[in-house]
C-alpha cells in the first residue's frame, strides 16, 4: 500500500484572457452583487490601471460604490479597519481588490470584517478560525508574481504589537481572479523581472520540496513553460500582450501549484531578507534559488532534472544525459538570471543589490530557521547550512 | 466476521498507544530540557510560560508542554491550566499513530496536511526540531531515520547512549512519581 497522500484545492474560478475586465460585471451580477467597492493602492490608481475596471464595470451596468486606494506596501489592521467603515457606510456588498500581494491581501482581511463583524481583524488571526463563506470577492492582479489571488492565505501587519498577523482560510480564496492582459502592460522592466522569478520560484519549490503532488506538478510545469517561452520575449518587447498574459497566467498557475504544495529554503531566506534588509520579495526570490536548488541538489535530483524540459525545451532536455539534467535546470535558471541582470540589472547576489550588508548574513540565517515554509524544504536545514547558502549568494 | 470483532479492539488499542506515546513525549521533552544544552539554546527563545500542546482532534489524547524559562520545559499532563499559546493538532487519531509509530516522519505529517498548527508558526517550527532531536537521542538509528527527516551527522553513538539513558531515567522516574502522587 502506498504511503503516499495529498489534499489539492483551488475554487476560485479564473477569467482570463482578452476583453476578461469585462466578464466582472456578469459575475458579480450572478453572485447577487450590486454595490462593489474597490481595494486598490495609490500607484495602480495613477498607473491608470482603474479606468478599465470602472468602464468595464460602469458599461455593464455596475456601478463601483467606493474607491479606497491608499492601501500601503505593507497593509495595517488600522488600514482594514478604516476600509471596513469606508464598506458599511457605503453600504457595499462586495469587494474586488486590485493590485498587488498587498492590495489583495488587505482585501482579503477586509473581507473578514465586514463578513463576519467587528472592528479588531486580530481576532480573527490564525489558522481555521472562519467557518463559513464571506462576501462576494474578486481579486485582479496587477503584477505577474505573488500567486496571492490563488492562495488562502494573508498577512497583516499589527501596528501596536509591530507583529505580522497570518490568516489561513479557505474562505479568503477569492470567488473569481480576473487576469486581464492590459493589467500589467505597463510593469516596468525590473519589476516584470522580479515578479517573474517569483513566480518561477513559486513554480520549482512546488515541484521540488515535500508536499509536492501530481496536480501541483502539473500546474507547475505548465507555468514553468510559460515564464520560460514568455518572460524575455516581454523583457525585449513590454507591449507584447499575448506575452503579458502568458507570465499573469503563469504567475496564477504558480500560485495554485504553491499554495498545495508550499514552498521551502529559498521563501525561507527570501522572507528573512526582506524583513530585515527590506528587499522586494520578488528579487530575493531570484537571488538566492540557484544557491538553494544547489543546497538541495542531491534530495531533488529527479524531480530537477525533469524541470529541464520545461526550462530549456526538448531539444536540449533529450541531449542532456539524465544524470546532468538537475544541474542543467540550475545552469538555465542562471543562464535566466545573467540575461536579466544584462537587461535590467536584476540582482544575482545579495552584494549586487547593495541594500545588504555581510555582517547581516547570520541574522538572516538565523531568522529564515523560523519561518514556517522551512519545514517544507526536502533537506534538514542547520543554522550552519543557512550561513553557507547565504555566503555564497553573497557573490 | 472476526475482522468485525477485532476493528474496535484495534481502534481502542491504537488510541491506547497514542496516548501512552504522548505521555512518554511530554515527559521526554522535559527531559531533554534538563539533559541538553542544544535543546536549551531552541527553546530559551520560547516567552517565560509558553504553553504549547499536540493534541488529536476534536478531544482525543494531548500533550500539554510549558517554558517554564531558561529553556527548561515542564510537562502537564493532558489538560492545560490555561489556554495555550500555540496548537499543534493531529486531524485523527489515526494520523497521530502514524507519526507516533514513526511510520511517517513529522516533517511529512505535516506536508501532508495530518496536522494543523494554530498559533505562531515558528514557535511549531522550533518546537519541530526539537521533537527531532529528542527522537534522534531516544530512538535507534534506524528507528530515528523513519521519524525525522535528516539525522542529525553531528551526534555520536557514545554521547547519544548517554543522553538517552538520561532522558529514560528522567522519563521513569517521572511515571513513578506521578503514579505515587
Amino acid at each position: 500500500m502506498t504511503n503516499k497522500y495529498y489534499e489539492f484545492f483551488c475554487p476560485v474560478k479564473v477569467i482570463a484572457g482578452k476583453s476578461a475586465l469585462e466578464h466582472m460585471p456578469y459575475e458579480l451580477t450572478g453572485l447577487a452583487s450590486e454595490r462593489p467597492m474597490i481595494v486598490t493602492d495609490k500607484g495602480v490608481r495613477a498607473a491608470g490601471l482603474l479606468d478599465p475596471v470602472i468602464a468595464a464595470c460602469k458599461e455593464g451596468g455596475l456601478e463601483i460604490a467606493s474607491i479606497y486606494d491608499e492601501v500601503p506596501p505593507d497593509s495595517s489592521t488600522t488600514v482594514v479597519r478604516e476600509i471596513a467603515r469606508i464598506y458599511r457606510a457605503e453600504k457595499c456588498d462586495s469587494i474586488i481588490a486590485v493590485g498587488g500581494g498587498s492590495a489583495i491581501d488587505t482585501g482579503k482581511a477586509v473581507n473578514i470584517l465586514v463578513s463576519e463583524g467587528g472592528d479588531d481583524i486580530a481576532e480573527y488571526s490564525g489558522a481555521g478560525v472562519l467557518k463559513r463563506p464571506l462576501k462576494p470577492f474578486f481579486v485582479v492582479p496587477t503584477t505577474a508574481g505573488t500567486g496571492s489571488e490563488v492562495t488562502s492565505v494573508a498577512v497583516i501587519t499589527d501596528e501596536k504589537k509591530n507583529v505580522k498577523l497570518p490568516f489561513t482560510s479557505s474562505f479568503l480564496l477569492p470567488n473569481a481572479a480576473i487576469i486581464d492582459p492590459r493589467m500589467t502592460l505597463t510593469l516596468p522592466p525590473h519589476i516584470t523581472a522580479a515578479t517573474a522569478m517569483d513566480a518561477l520560484t513559486h513554480a520549482t519549490e512546488a515541484f521540488t520540496c515535500m508536499a509536492k503532488n501530481p496536480l501541483s506538478d502539473a500546474y507547475a510545469t505548465a507555468a514553468l513553460k510559460k515564464i520560460s517561452h514568455s518572460l524575455l520575449a516581454v523583457m525585449a518587447n513590454p507591449k507584447d500582450s499575448a506575452g503579458r498574459l502568458e507570465l499573469a497566467q503563469a504567475s496564477t498557475m504558480a500560485g495554485i501549484a504553491f499554495s498545495n504544495s508550499m514552498v521551502g529554503l529559498v521563501h525561507s531566506l527570501g522572507h528573512a531578507t526582506g524583513a530585515i534588509c527590506h528587499l522586494p520579495h520578488g528579487m530575493c526570490m531570484s537571488i538566492y534559488l540557484p544557491y538553494v536548488l544547489e543546497f538541495n541538489l542531491e534530495s531533488i535530483r529527479e524531480p530537477l532534472g525533469e524541470l529541464l524540459l520545461y526550462l530549456e525545451g526538448p531539444e536540449v532536455y533529450s541531449a542532456t544525459p539524465a544524470s546532468h539534467r538537475a544541474e542543467g535546470s540550475i545552469a538555465a535558471i542562471r543562464k535566466l538570471r545573467d540575461r536579466l541582470f544584462e537587461l535590467c540589472e536584476l540582482p544575482r547576489t545579495l552584494k549586487e543589490t547593495g541594500k545588504v550588508l555581510e555582517g547581516q548574513l547570520d541574522s538572516i540565517a538565523k531568522l529564515a530557521l523560523d519561518d514556517g515554509s522551512i519545514m517544507f524544504n526536502p533537506r534538514e536545514v542547520s543554522l550552519e547550512d543557512a550561513k553557507t547558502v547565504l555566503q555564497r549568494a553573497w557573490g | 466476521m472476526m475482522g468485525k470483532r477485532l476493528k474496535p479492539m484495534m481502534f481502542n488499542a491504537r488510541r491506547a498507544y497514542v496516548e501512552l506515546m504522548f505521555q512518554v513525549m511530554g515527559r521526554a521533552l522535559q527531559a531533554i530540557s534538563e539533559v541538553d544544552e542544544s535543546t536549551r539554546s531552541e527553546t530559551i527563545e520560547l516567552p517565560d510560560g509558553f504553553l504549547f500542546e499536540m493534541r488529536v482532534m476534536p478531544h482525543g489524547p494531548a500533550l500539554i508542554v510549558e517554558h517554564t524559562g531558561t529553556g527548561r520545559l515542564l510537562y502537564h499532563g493532558d489538560e492545560p491550566p490555561r489556554p495555550v499559546d500555540l496548537s499543534i493538532q493531529f486531524k485523527h487519531i489515526a494520523h497521530a499513530f502514524l507519526v507516533l509509530s514513526f511510520q511517517e516522519k513529522t516533517a511529512v505529517a505535516f506536508a501532508n496536511d495530518r496536522m494543523l498548527v494554530d498559533g505562531d508558526i515558528s514557535y511549531a517550527v522550533r518546537i519541530t526540531r526539537v521533537l527531532n532531536r529528542l527522537e534522534s537521542f531516544i530512538l535507534p538509528k534506524l528507528v530515528a531515520q523513519r521519524a525525522v527527516k535528516e539525522y542529525p551527522a553531528n551526534i555520536k553513538l557514545p554521547e547519544k547512549l548517554v543522553r538517552a539513558a538520561r532522558i529514560y531515567l528522567k522519563v521513569a522516574t517521572n511515571f513513578v512519581e506521578t503514579a505515587r502522587s
